[in-house]
């Protein structure tokens, strides 16, 4: 390592990032309703559909798509739902609440640093959840997916922008940690409604098809059906998550409250 | 902080955010809470947790540290444990800014000492010379025979006189024990059971902030 000034900020940078997110994945595993919830919850539907795809076998509405095929992306999204909607925004607001972010704030270090420890956290959260879903419907329950690696990347990417984002909206919004578990609660299962885990676009019929499309969970979907099974994605969905990433975002940066 | 935090964690991770940090498991062998190194905090008590916070002002080596109200619900003991930390500090050459309400504390860890009475300085010296400037030294003793308060209010230095069975207080400004062993010899009585002491910050602090609030009222009403 050289003295040279840049190089040993640098490397004072990564020394802080690395120690939070070493020290916010320890707590993570101490604390472990949010991984339950992201990670363990997906294996738990990943299981159910499994078996019911292997116990009522072929094709679902003459779509040539098993149960299980239809529902690999809805996990995974309920993955990201469970750890961006639950997880994330209660956390952060538990924490500004117990005046950590305002006691992190106190030092050279920015409170934002803890944010984006917060977020690569999740976001490593999510990734085992994709492995997970992808794998195990492939290995265990014989799914045939055939995933088109940029269109799936793409999707991806959008959908824990759209979710994340706007689990951030829900600790911008929320004055305290009650007020923060009941709204992510709540939109928590609304999403899931929306996200098709009871009830089907193709069979509800609208306006109910047309809202799940255009939801912050219907959309990434929908996306990541087609992309799982090497089509183009509807250009609608992606437009969709383009639409609502900058904006969750935009709101959530503007209210976010560091006290 | 985080309920589950350990205390270890917490102060390499604070560690981590200075340019120039102290050495972690220094400064909890300093702060004597090594043994709670592995506690998450929690599980700390309230002086554990108390220490935990002085060792995250200090583990950046700052010149200042300001301290607000570090002692308020600590049992005795360990507001005498925090105080040893503050003068240790203070002799690293920190500059310890201490916010408090007791007086002995201030008394004990302070070299200079500011009092601010609604929001404004009243007074900033060192604690033995507002002590003596504003709280008068007092001698309490048993006179041999009884003494009238005229007698007393003669004897030179002496303004006030308190009376408790058998004991009489004077409190007052010079060589107040002399001069009142002196006087009294004087006219036939001799004392005993005597105690003397310099003014304390109590007296100060009462008397300071009384003035400046009858001030204020005086201003007030013209």
């Amino acid at each position: 390592m050289t003295s040279n000034k840049s190089d040993s900020k640098h490397g004072r940078f990564q020394g802080h990032f690395a120690e939070l997110l070493k020290v916010e994945g320890k707590l993570a595993l101490r604390e472990p309703t949010g991984l339950a919830m992201g990670i363990g919850f997906p294996i738990i539907l990943l299981v159910v559909f499994g078996l019911i795809g292997k116990a009522v076998p072929g094709n679902v509405a003459g779509t040539g798509l098993t149960v299980l095929d239809i529902y690999v992306p809805i996990i995974m999204v309920i993955g990201f739902i469970s750890l961006g909607i639950s997880s994330l925004p209660v956390t952060l607001v538990r924490y500004r609440e117990m005046g950590w972010l305002r006691r992190v704030s106190t030092t050279p270090t920015p409170p934002s640093r803890l944010l984006a420890a917060q977020l690569t956290l999740n976001l490593v959260f999510a990734l085992v959840t994709i492995l997970i879903v992808i794998f195990g419907s492939e290995l265990v329950f014989g799914a045939a997916l055939e995933v088109s690696i940029p269109y799936f990347v793409l999707s991806i990417v959008l959908s824990i922008a759209v979710i994340f984002s706007l689990g951030l909206v829900v600790a911008a919004l929320a004055p305290s940690q009650t007020v923060a578990s009941g709204l992510s609660g709540g939109l928590f299962f609304l999403l899931l409604l929306l996200s098709g885990l009871w009830i089907q676009p193709a069979i509800v019929g609208e306006p109910l098809a047309t809202i799940m499309y255009y939801s912050p969970s219907g959309a990434p979907v929908r996306a990541l059906l087609y992309s799982v099974f090497n089509a183009t994605p509807p250009l609608t969905a992606i437009v969709t998550m383009l639409v609502y990433a900058p904006i969750f975002t935009f709101i959530a940066i503007r209210y976010f409250r560091w006290e | 902080m985080p309920p589950r935090l350990k205390v270890g964690e917490a102060v390499k991770l604070f560690a981590s955010f200075y340019p120039n940090p102290m050495d972690p498991d220094g400064l909890l062998e300093t702060l004597g809470i090594e043994k709670v190194k592995n506690s998450t905090y929690r599980r700390l008590s309230g002086g554990q947790k108390q220490r935990l916070s002085i060792a995250l002002a200090l583990v950046g080596n700052p010149k200042i540290a300001i301290l607000d109200e570090l002692t308020t619900g600590l049992d005795p003991e360990a507001r005498r444990e925090t105080w040893a930390l503050i003068e240790s500090a203070r002799d690293r050459g920190v500059t310890v800014i201490l916010v408090t309400h007791f007086m002995d504390e201030a008394e004990r860890l302070c070299d200079r000492l500011a009092l601010i009475n609604h929001g404004k300085l009243v007074v900033l010296d060192a604690p033995e010379a507002i002590a003596a400037h504003a709280g008068g030294s007092r001698v309490r003793f048993v006179p041999s025979k009884p003494v009238d308060d005229k007698t007393l209010y003669a004897i030179p230095g002496v303004k006030e006189i308190e009376r408790k069975v058998a004991y009489v207080t004077v409190i007052g400004t010079g060589d107040l024990a002399a001069s009142v062993i002196d006087s009294l010899a004087r006219i036939g009585v001799h004392v005993s059971d005597i105690e003397a002491r310099g003014g304390n910050l109590d007296d100060a602090f009462v008397k300071l902030t009384r003035d400046d609030t009858s001030r204020v009222q005086e201003r007030l009403q013209s």
